[in-house]
């Protein structure tokens, strides 16, 4: 059943460093949709000190979105792109000025909240669109052969489309007064507040912009996966293991952690199974918390 | 006044005691999942068996030792659960006093009411895919629906005769109870038949990334990928992953069906040539009249599973009027085991299971080779078992 180095190789094509190659581009592309989910998980975090375990219903609207206007309607798939992750975005603010406001800073009554509103989202998910898994045509088709390894295109636009997220989103915290109040409130909530921040208008911001992350993965991946009312859980979780490996809270961690954990997992799966890589995420997550409890970039709190 | 109402009670209850001796009735009962996620196919069963007490009632009832019955049938939700189940059977048997039941169809329902039945007599034509409800104790039981064991020999052999070249198999099922059960078959009967197994695997329900599962499968150069169980859109994703990784070699599905799921998850291409178990020939002119009646009862799409159901319940009728009664249950049960070969809906029909069960309560059922053309299912051959 899992058949470790020797008994891979022999029957490969090309030798080790095709299948390494393979595992490299697998990874780099799992990873970088693993710190979409991340970002916006650990900026929620990081400003209002709630763990929000709607994360991945957050990332299931935006599927469920993309098979609406693109699956149903026939829009144009980037356009349902960036329409699913502002209108995600949209929701996620009003999740956060209706129910979420009241827990901000109480992590544990937050963690509870947020994962009511995930099981209620799930199941309302359940009962207006059925429990069967759904598809809507590729946008995209082919796969780019680099000799070594092929990348699906779909997955390249993907990537593609992370990268420039990952871009706008850094320039944001670092360029703009929103991005540098939010850091600030990051960094000292209180003296952010002294210093004429108001976190009534910059929490509901980063919890929509960390929605509309996750809604934005979400539309990516429709196509490329299935789409049903359990589709985020997975995420959710694989965006936890990235920001505990990262550090709670911290932008470049989850960066570095969701492509360590896409890597790591793309190796162990290739060369064990999809069941060792699951554990192997967990078991770094394990190490971590024992060694490095605030994460391989967390601050100390 | 006084004897006025006297009368009239009189005449009422003359009337009351009167009304059954003209019109007899047979009384069916079905405990199904009419509802919740196993409803598309536990509509089927309830599907079938209506649509063939209707056929016979239309033609003025069952006529069964110089009497003729109007067939009824009392259907209860198990919502695919053991407790839900027990409660519908034990209403059936208790309540209705019915004596003749189809389904349940999930298993760990199936397995819930079994007791019940065999305690109480009940003759029961059921579904279930684990091998625990049928063995060497089994009276009153009878299976009617083929399960991996019964469908994978016919279509591993014809996959041996038609794609002669292909060797080495890879093998690629759900973890759980079924994928383990259904694998250990897939690689009993394709190494019985000359085929070698080069790889198999067992993934997660929740896994919808098979890229690196596919990178090692692939590397291994199997000429076919047998998906077997593997639910229908997961099984799309991994015939559209593996073919962007590379793979030119065939796709074979010796499992449940669900080609439109396929074809929608994997792409109209990279679908094309699947070689898929197909349990009931959908292009019959039968089947399409199955399926307009199922439309009176219920909203379309119709599952393959009706023709099974009804094809049970023809073969219950046909064992009343062999066995000249409807209140022997036994009498009836014995006509049902002697029935067989029987012609069924889209072909012959006949007991087995001795074997490998222990008792000949397994229906088997032809075999229906497809093949994925152009997005559509298509029926290649008939095997008639």
């Amino acid at each position: 059943m899992t058949a470790p180095w020797p008994a891979v190789l022999p029957h490969c094509c090309a030798g080790r460093h095709m299948l390494l190659a393979q595992i490299l581009s697998n990874g780099l592309m799992t990873g970088l949709v693993y710190v979409l989910m991340a970002l916006g998980f650990t900026l929620i975090f990081g400003v209002m000190r709630i763990v929000n375990f709607a994360h991945g219903e957050l990332y299931m609207l935006g599927g469920f979105a993309t098979l609406i206007l693109f699956g149903n309607l026939g829009w144009n798939y980037y356009l349902t792109v960036v329409v699913a992750a502002f209108g995600v975005g949209l929701f996620g603010v009003l999740l956060q000025s209706l129910l979420l406001k009241h827990f901000i800073g109480r992590e544990l009554s937050g963690m509870i909240m947020a994962l009511a509103i995930a099981i209620t989202l799930q199941a309302g998910a359940n009962i207006i669109f059925g429990p069967e898994e759904q598809s809507v045509p590729r946008p995209v088709t082919g796969v780019l052969d680099l000799g070594a390894a092929v990348v699906p295109y779909d997955r390249l636009v993907v990537g593609g489309f992370t990268l420039v997220i990952l871009a706008a989103f850094w320039f944001f915290l670092q360029f703009t007064r929103w991005g540098l109040a939010m850091r600030a409130v990051t960094q000292d909530s209180e003296m952010a507040a002294v210093q004429g921040v108001r976190p009534g208008f910059i929490h509901p911001l980063a919890f929509g912009i960390g929605s509309l992350l996750a809604g934005g993965a979400g539309a990516l991946m429709a196509p490329i996966y299935t789409i049903y009312s359990y589709m985020g859980e997975l995420p959710m979780l694989k965006a936890f293991v990235v920001v505990i490996l990262g550090g709670l809270g911290s932008i470049p961690g989850a960066v570095l952690g969701g492509l360590l954990l896409g890597l790591v997992e793309s190796f162990f799966a290739t060369m064990y199974s999809t069941t060792v890589a699951t554990m192997i995420g967990f078991a770094l997550v394990i190490v971590i918390l024992i060694f490095r409890p605030r994460g391989l970039l967390g601050r100390t709190a | 006044m006084h004897r006025t109402a006297i009368a009239t009670a009189a005449a009422l209850g003359t009337l009351l005691l009167a009304a059954p001796t003209y019109a007899e009735t047979l009384r069916l009962g079905v405990v199904s999942a009419l509802s919740g996620p196993g409803s598309a196919w536990g509509l089927a069963v309830d599907g079938g068996v209506r649509i063939a007490a209707k056929e016979i009632n239309a033609a003025g009832g069952l006529k069964v030792g110089g009497k003729t019955y109007t067939i009824e049938v009392t259907s209860y939700d198990d919502k695919y659960k053991a407790a839900d189940g027990v409660t519908a059977a034990t209403r059936l048997i208790e309540q209705d006093g019915i004596k003749y039941i189809f389904g349940p169809l999930g298993s760990a329902s199936m397995l819930a009411v079994k007791p019940l039945y065999e305690q109480n007599e009940i003759l029961a034509l059921v579904n279930s895919y684990s091998d625990k409800v049928l063995d060497k104790n089994t009276k009153n039981i009878y299976r009617v629906l083929p399960t991996t064991r019964e469908f994978i020999e016919p279509m591993v052999k014809w996959v041996k005769q038609h794609k002669p070249g292909l060797t080495n198999v890879a093998v690629i099922s759900p973890n759980d109870e079924t994928g383990w059960a259904s694998q250990a078959l897939q690689k009993e009967y394709y190494a019985k038949h000359g085929f070698k197994i080069i790889a198999s695997e067992l993934f997660e329900r929740s896994l919808k990334d098979f890229q690196p599962l596919l990178t090692r499968m692939i590397a291994a150069k199997p000429d076919i990928i047998e998906l077997d169980t593997t639910p229908p859109p997961t099984a799309g994703l991994i015939i559209r992953q593996a073919r962007e990784l590379g793979y030119k070699g065939a796709f074979v599905k010796i499992g449940g069906p669900g080609v439109p799921e396929i074809v929608n998850a994997a792409g109209k291409d990279f679908a094309e040539g699947t070689i898929v178990y197909v349990g009931a020939d959908a292009s019959d002119t039968k089947y399409k009249w199955l399926e307009s009646e199922y439309q009176k009862l219920y909203p379309p799409p119709m599952n393959s599973f009706n023709v099974f159901f009804y094809d049970a319940a023809n073969m219950l009728f046909e064992s009343m009027r062999k066995a000249g009664t409807v209140g022997d249950v036994k009498a009836v049960r014995a006509a049902l085991e002697k029935i067989t070969p029987f012609k069924g809906m889209q072909g012959t029909l006949s007991w087995t299971g001795k074997a490998y069960y222990g008792s000949d309560h397994q229906l088997l059922v032809p075999v229906f080779v497809g093949m994925i053309e152009n997005g559509e299912e298509k029926v290649v051959t008939k095997i008639d078992q």
